[in-house]
């Protein structure tokens, strides 16, 4: 190590001390979300805050891959003090911090893996504690809940700038000013109109954060973090990765990739002109033999939900308004929810999406919407 | 010497190998992105277009040409900078003997990842050795700070001997990690470290002209071998020499040997790269327990310090040797062979084991390496095996999902007439071809909006019958084939990126040979290539080649605008003035400085049969002219279709708008839509005809990437992009109005 009285440093750090270190010495963030909500970048800075304004050593990296808006990402944060030099390079399994960008990937994914009793949850959601570890789940912990897409909007800034925020009062020992000054050093010199709601989406954040602890008490287990094994292995997979069961993809339940709002279907204005299947790139929308005003033709059935990605494309190209934008949540029940009408199957156990959450190159575009994602 | 001022940054191993580079300011870098080292040139550009450097980043149409661009510029005597992995390190291996054997210093960083296929982006060391016999003195960095810290040697080392270095490290666990790093404050420490570079017997000194690259017969070329050898057998001083000296300036020891509680150690564990780190956590928690454990790494491979680990293992007991690749056959990966043969060499007795680990990124946990070294106190333990395979659950045995799509299901639906050269196509509607069964199951991994998925359906709803797809390497496939799941429901190969068109020649041969020796069916098969994603950058020779031969087959292009699924880089279709991550905006740039390339032109060129292009804003069109791609393909030989496809992630627009995005394009006359039937041209849509043209402008505006080109400030560019625009639209207007064209 080079002498550290000549290591420069143009700014100060916030001396503070781990509340938790695990054995080797480190307090662990895992941060759980999908493409295009921003934790990615949210682990980055959480781990700059640490090297650069905490005075730790600091770790950061995600779960790696190829670029794709609306797949599982997961990034990892680990601290020490500097004494440690940090070893490990394996993803976290037991957290001290879980952050849950978006929730709806609890069902399908073990994303609270590894939570016991001593964990402090950030949740971004509209629901409050209790009703988050129902639907988690969760064996125990503290669940710290914020609306951070409500916040952000209200703040013209950022899921993952309100979810700093919101993380910071979370922990009980990250100083807003450290989270503000790191911001305004990074962000604030890249994006510099973008500031001032950046900032003011972190305190909304820090503010506005209501938690809960959860002691276990025999409601839920515990859940351990495992690798993910395939049914095929060395003794049964057929010899050069040859993939045998055809169309298999049909069951990953895609729904987590929607970011709260699907297409509906009004039967009575489809004219079943067949334009919506031509722009779906999920194959969702279901046609079959019918007689459509006397003459026999072509017919829309419905939609099969499970592979939506609610993209929209489908409301853009409809001509006669039949297919219209709605709230994922204002409509539990789709009557014109079909099963695709292709499967030979008639039980399908749908799977957790599956797709590798992958992140290999830092995002070119510096235009972000406010909910997080590219504009 | 004082050591020199440095500053504290929190930066990956990609980071800090571009930073590196910055510091140095090599004259040229050539590259081709490939995850997971494309970083490196990410950065750099970033870093050029903020004016941090003055590096000419040269984006090639593949590796083989990033290696060629190195090996000319070496020649003329500047500072050579490239990075890749995997694949791309192989497709370039040829050049890597010719760099080492004509002895021309360049740097080349490896962020190691295991080499297709089956294809998988993930980080192992099956790349890395096969660079072993190449001549090029092999770095191997376990750290950020140490990508950085190689770096900066890598390029003295090589000036001093006249040889190639590589600086090798763990794809993603090192070159995505961000850690604390310490780097010089200022450029000029760095610059004072290497010195002035000076290689004699450039090819750009015409006063002394120097003949590069001779014809050598047998006596010469084993005494240039020898030449080669010697100085491989120097840099065993020279390397340690110039570590040292680094260490003076930066305060961080490098080594090319590194130990970790080896002294009293019995038994001891070799890993290479960041597998280290965690294994010297696992030599904590045993020696807790009384064992005798130690743990050590290399940090150059060549020139292989086999005297100093024959040193360091010669009280041990029990070596255990693990390697993230395997030289299959060998009984051992290529570090267990190499070590084992040090031990030989000085007569050790050690027992040796061998264990194949953490290949295609697997991760390695503390707990592993614990496993590792206990096997060493197992007696029954073999020699070799794997560590971490499973056998799969026996009685596993999936049900299918769906009928295959054969001719039976797949009903025909579409008429042709041929007339003067010309085929008309009925019954290919929007409406009636929704009665053809989707080829690709839903359920595939692509962003929502993708424009992909769309294309490649339309194109087979006007395709009758069976059909067999290929994919180039893209998004495309990475999306569809996930392991152990597949969105196939008809018969598909997968090649690699540059190889697509030609492995589909060879497929379509063997069906007909097969056929015609009674060993398969009569019947028909539609054979199609899908490639997207730049592949008609890298695969544009193969694609040539089998349009030249006229081989029955169809390849599709969906252009999407660049290496998508690598995190958007510039390909050489990407518009011009277009940002992407090596074509950033900033002072000293303004997005790609090129036009796109215009692909159907170059492939109409070769004379084959029939090119089109397509898109979905014109759905009806884009079905029929599938069908004509397959009635040509049938009847004449070989047919291209290209398709816009929309990419909202690193387009910068909104998923549900890309029909319209993509329809603005062809108003635009960016991507006019027409034929070329047996080399008469014909439009397909002519925005003026209908009233619907618009300026490029318009559609500029309506993606991130490039609607910077709207501001006053690129006024000028925008201009050149509309005139390129008119002068290609008043060509193919004028080629569809002459009968002979």
């Amino acid at each position: 190590m080079a002498n550290k009285s000549e290591i420069f440093k143009n700014r100060q750090t916030y001396p503070i001390s781990l509340p938790a270190i695990n054995e080797n010495g480190c307090y662990e963030i895992r941060l759980e979300s999908i493409g295009g909500l921003g934790a990615n970048l949210c682990g980055k800075l959480l781990g700059e805050l640490g090297a650069a304004y905490l005075g730790l050593n600091a770790a950061a990296f995600s779960s790696y891959g190829s670029e794709k808006r609306g797949s599982p990402v997961k990034s990892y944060v680990r601290w020490s003090a500097p004494q440690y030099d940090i070893l490990h390079n394996s993803p976290i399994e037991r957290p001290h911090l879980l952050v849950l960008f978006h929730h709806a990937l609890s069902k399908t994914l073990p994303v609270t893996a590894g939570v016991d009793e001593n964990c402090t949850l950030v949740v971004n959601t509209a629901l409050d504690p209790e009703k988050i570890r129902n639907d988690l789940h969760l064996y125990a912990g503290t669940v710290c809940c914020v609306n951070a897409l409500e916040l952000a909007l209200d703040s013209k800034s950022r899921i993952n700038m309100v979810m700093l925020g919101a993380v910071a009062k979370a922990s009980g020992f990250i100083p807003i000013e450290a989270v503000k000054e790191l911001v305004t050093d990074t962000l604030g010199k890249k994006y510099p109109t973008m500031l001032e709601s950046n900032l003011k989406g972190i305190e909304l954040g820090f503010n506005n954060v209501t938690s809960q602890t959860f002691l276990p008490d025999q409601h839920f287990q515990k859940v351990e973090y495992r690798e993910i094994r395939s049914k095929w292995g060395y003794k049964n997979a057929p010899l050069g990765g040859a993939n045998t069961h055809f169309g298999s993809t049909v069951s990953n339940d895609l729904s987590p990739s929607r970011e709260g709002f699907i297409p509906l279907f009004l039967p009575e204005k489809c004219i079943h002109c067949g334009l919506c299947d031509t722009t779906c790139p999920d194959m969702v929308f279901q046609f079959t033999n019918g007689e459509y005003k006397g003459k026999p033709t072509m017919m829309n059935r419905g939609l099969d939900y499970h592979h939506c990605k609610g993209c929209l494309r489908c409301v853009d190209v409809c001509p006669t308004g039949a297919l219209v934008t709605g709230k994922e949540n204002e409509h539990p029940d789709k009557k014109w929810f079909v099963r695709n009408k292709d499967l030979i199957t008639e039980n399908l156990d749908f799977e957790p999406q599956g797709a590798d959450p992958w992140i290999t190159s830092e995002s070119y575009l510096d235009e972000k919407r406010v909910d997080g994602g590219l504009m | 010497m004082k050591t020199a001022k440095q500053k504290l940054l929190f930066e990956s191993g990609n980071e800090l190998a571009a930073y590196a580079a910055k510091q140095i300011n090599y004259h040229v870098m050539g590259y081709y992105p490939i995850t997971p080292s494309t970083q490196i040139a990410e950065f750099l550009d970033q870093m050029g277009a903020d004016g941090e450097h003055s590096i000419a980043l040269i984006p090639a149409e593949g590796e083989h040409s990033a290696a060629g661009i190195c090996y000319g510029a070496s020649t003329g005597g500047g500072r050579v900078f490239n990075a890749t992995s995997a694949n791309g390190l192989l497709y370039a291996l040829e050049q890597l003997p010719v760099q080492s054997g004509t002895r021309l210093p360049m740097v080349l960083n490896i962020a190691c990842r295991t080499v297709s296929g089956p294809l998988s982006i993930k980080g192992d060391h099956s790349d890395i050795m096969y660079t072993l016999n190449t001549g090029w003195i092999i770095l191997f960095a376990d750290s950020p700070q140490e990508v950085y810290d190689c770096n900066i040697c890598a390029i003295k080392i090589a000036e001093k001997l006249r040889m190639p270095v590589i600086v090798a490290f763990d794809g993603f666990f090192t070159s995505h990690q961000k850690r604390n790093c310490y780097v010089f404050a200022d450029d000029q420490a760095v610059q004072n470290f290497i010195g002035p570079i000076s290689i004699d017997n450039t090819s750009l000194n015409p006063k002394q002209p120097v003949t590069i690259g001779s014809y050598m017969n047998e006596p010469d070329l084993m005494n240039n071998k020898y030449q080669l050898h010697l100085a491989m057998e120097k840099a065993r001083t020279v390397i340690p020499e110039i570590f040292a000296e680094y260490e003076q300036l930066s305060g961080r020891k490098l080594s090319a040997l590194k130990s970790y509680q080896t002294d009293d150690a019995d038994v001891l564990l070799f890993v290479l790269g960041s597998a280290y780190l965690t294994a010297k956590a696992a030599v904590d928690k045993l020696r807790d327990e009384g064992k005798k454990v130690g743990v050590f790494t290399l940090g150059a491979l060549r020139p292989f310090p086999s005297e100093q680990i024959a040193d360091l293992c010669k009280n041990a007991q029990t070596i255990l040797i693990a390697d993230r690749q395997d030289s299959y056959g060998g009984g051992g990966g290529n570090m267990s062979l190499e070590i084992r043969a040090a031990l030989q060499q000085k007569g050790l007795t050690a027992k040796v084991i061998s264990r194949i680990y953490g290949l295609g990124g697997r991760d390695f946990f503390e707990r592993d390496a614990i496993e590792l070294f206990n096997f060493c106190y197992d007696e029954n333990s073999p020699n070799f095996d794997y560590f971490g395979t499973y056998p799969g659950e026996a009685d596993f045995n999936p049900k299918p999902y769906f009928e295959p799509i054969t001719d039976n299901q797949s009903p025909a639906l579409i008429s042709f007439t041929e007339e003067d050269g010309k085929v008309t196509v009925k019954g290919a509607t929007v409406r009636d071809t929704t009665a053809r069964p989707k080829r690709l199951a839903p359920g595939h991994g692509a962003c929502p909006g993708c424009g992909i998925p769309v294309n490649v359906n339309l194109l087979l709803r006007g395709i009758e019958g069976n059909v067999v797809l290929l994919f180039q390497t893209g998004c495309g496939m990475v999306v569809t084939t996930g392991y152990p799941k597949t969105s196939f429901k008809v018969p598909y190969v997968h090649n690699l990126f540059q190889n697509g068109a030609a492995t589909l020649a060879g497929l379509s041969k063997m069906y007909h040979k097969m056929q015609e020796r009674g060993e398969l069916p009569k019947g028909d098969i539609t054979f199609i290539m899908v490639s997207g994603d730049g592949g008609m950058d890298i695969g544009m020779g193969s694609a040539l080649g089998t349009a030249l031969r006229n081989d029955p087959v169809i390849l599709f292009e969906y252009d999407n605008g660049g290496y998508m699924n690598t995190g958007y880089q510039l390909s050489y279709s990407t518009p011009m003035g277009a940002k992407s991550a090596t074509s950033h905006l900033g002072e000293k740039q303004w997005g790609k400085s090129f036009f796109n390339k215009d692909m159907p032109r170059i492939m109409a060129a070769t004379g084959m049969p029939y090119v089109a292009t397509a898109a979905e804003s014109e759905p009806n069109d884009f079905i029929k002219k599938a069908a004509k791609a397959q009635y040509y393909a049938k009847n004449y030989g070989t047919a291209y279709i290209k398709c816009l496809s929309a990419c909202p992630l690193n387009w910068g627009d909104k998923p549900n708008t890309e029909r319209k995005v993509i329809s603005a394009a062809v108003n635009s006359c960016y991507f006019p839509l027409y034929e070329v039937e047996q080399g008469h041209t014909s439009l397909s849509f002519n925005p003026e005809a209908k009233g619907t043209k618009i300026p490029v402008e318009d559609w500029l505006k309506m993606m991130g990437r490039t609607k910077h080109l709207c501001g006053e400030a690129y006024a000028e560019i925008r201009n050149t992009i509309q005139q390129e625009i008119d002068r290609r639209w008043k060509r193919l207007k004028a080629l569809s109005e002459h009968p002979e064209l």
